[in-house]
């Protein structure tokens, strides 16, 4: 039986969808069978940020009206095997779908894939309900800033009403040297409010860019926000990892360095 | 032929009334028995409540009235309160009194209700509002955007970081107190504070405060004993 994710945050731009395509893909990665559904319908980007726009025939909505069989819909990553993709409709809007039609359609793919991860669109209006209709696992994305945490503590009101089971929380584009200048909120501040587990801490970092751009997932590659990224995928299957050192420079100099100045 | 003996039940601001209409004309031996014969006819129906009575259409001296009020008792098994008079003047008066009565024991209700208070477990989120008559200890933080609204007064075991409103019924007395107080908005009764705008320079206080009002100020300070004993609770 598989087990049903959404990914969400209130405040948009805070990565959910960067979040969704790398966790997607890091679970894949770690032999897991996992498709991932764009529930965000009218601005859909989920298939350009995993590289597979240019393969949707069927989408969403036509799964949901019955235009097409599950099967037909989902596209298979082109890199890792066990991943698929069930695409946003582009052309209707978020009231073409209801959460019991939702909840419906997770309740069949659970048989088939280990995980369902739904990337919910910003807002807590229809397509929020939808989202997090089937889903016994919601992980809060949010950014260091005060704006993003105060969405966030508002979508964790919304999920304990609707009675979430688990709720963690996953605090994206940390810069730990404005951290340790006190100029941006630390880990520690966001989870001092929101009172959630911490499931991973993903520091910003331009490779994100790049990866959104070329359409490839950077997870589980030797870059900061890969690693965090493959830790909070191995975290979801219940591995205890310890915390990544977000103040560790990848070159052998400045691992030198930081070595030399520790003693002092 | 209109019945000389006419019984009317009414709700009056003391309780149950009977309200009795006599024949001005008839003669006072024939009333008796009249009001007699009326009365067992009835007496099922009236069981036995308790009520007030008043006579209207004969002046009836105080004997006779005594005379009337034993008749009925005899012949029902109604409880005969008081015999209340049809006197406009000694009516407003008894109104009147008994009014004053009722406010006084609905104010002293109302004053215990907000010196009394309840417990809310959890911590409130933005956009998450309570709102109780009575005073309130939240156990848990009340984070930016929530809302707790109290008459009485509001203690915050954890961050206070959202708005309070305290004392909304109008009571200038009420309080609010927290482990970490950074409210973006306290009010209390008609007064409002709002938290200094350079948020940086205000740093976390790492002492409980309490809140006041005070000439028409809100004053936050640290609780010791001092600020406990100028509480005033009622």
């Amino acid at each position: 039986m598989g087990e049903v994710i959404v990914v969400t945050s209130g405040k948009g731009g805070v990565g959910k969808t960067t979040t969704t395509a790398n966790i997607g893909t890091g679970l894949a990665k770690l032999g897991k069978s996992v498709v991932l559904i764009d529930t965000d319908i009218g601005l859909r980007n989920l298939d350009v940020v995993m590289g597979l726009e240019n393969r949707i025939v069927y989408n969403l909505v036509d799964v949901i009206e019955g235009n097409c069989r599950i099967n037909q819909a989902l596209i298979k990553d082109k890199r890792t095997p066990n991943l698929y993709l069930l695409p946003s409709a582009q052309t209707k809007d978020k009231n073409a779908v209801s959460p019991e039609q939702m909840k419906k359609l997770a309740e069949q793919l659970k048989d088939d894939f280990d995980y369902i991860i739904m990337d919910c669109p910003a807002g807590i209006e229809q397509g929020f309900k939808n989202a997090i209709a089937g889903a016994t696992r919601a992980l809060i994305v949010t950014t260091p800033e005060m704006s993003a945490v105060r969405d966030a503590d508002r979508i964790i009101g919304l999920l304990e009403a609707a009675e979430m089971p688990q709720t963690d929380l996953i605090v994206n584009r940390i810069r730990p040297d404005m951290v340790k200048k006190e100029e941006m909120l630390s880990s520690e501040d966001v989870v001092e409010v929101l009172h959630i587990n911490l499931i991973g801490v993903v520091p910003d970092d331009e490779n994100i860019v790049i990866s959104t751009n070329k359409g490839e997932p950077l997870v589980g590659s030797n870059t900061m926000s890969g690693r965090a990224f493959m830790n909070i995928s191995r975290r979801i299957i219940g591995e205890d990892v310890p915390w990544l050192d977000l103040f560790e420079k990848n070159g052998f100099f400045s691992k030198f360095f930081s070595k030399f100045k520790k003693k002092d | 032929m209109k019945s000389p003996v006419n019984i009317k039940g009414s709700k009056s601001s003391i309780g149950f009334c009977l309200v009795v209409t006599l024949d001005s004309n008839l003669e006072y031996s024939k009333l008796l028995e009249e009001i007699k014969e009326k009365f067992t006819k009835s007496s099922d129906f009236f069981g036995d409540v308790s009520a007030a009575l008043s006579f209207h259409g004969r002046n009836l001296t105080d004997e006779e009235k005594f005379e009337i009020v034993g008749i009925i008792s005899e012949c029902t098994d109604l409880n005969i309160v008081c015999v209340t008079e049809d006197d406009p003047e000694v009516e407003k008066k008894m109104t009147q009194a008994l009014s004053d009565n009722l406010n006084r024991i609905e104010a002293e209700a109302e004053a215990k209700k907000i010196n009394s208070g309840r417990f809310y477990k959890g911590t409130l989120r933005n956009g998450q509002m309570i709102d109780f008559d009575t005073s309130v200890i939240v156990l848990g933080d009340v984070n930016g955007g929530a809302q707790v609204v109290s008459k009485g007064s509001v203690v915050v075991l954890g961050n206070l970081n959202g708005q309070v409103f305290a004392g909304a019924g109008g009571n200038s007395h009420a309080f609010v107190a927290a482990l970490n107080m950074n409210p973006t908005q306290i009010r209390i009764c008609d007064t409002i504070a709002r938290s200094p705008d350079n948020k940086h320079a205000n740093k976390k206080s790492s002492q409980p405060q309490i809140a006041y009002c005070e000439n028409g100020n809100i004053y936050i300070e640290n609780i010791n004993r001092e600020s406990l004993r100028d509480i005033q609770l009622d």
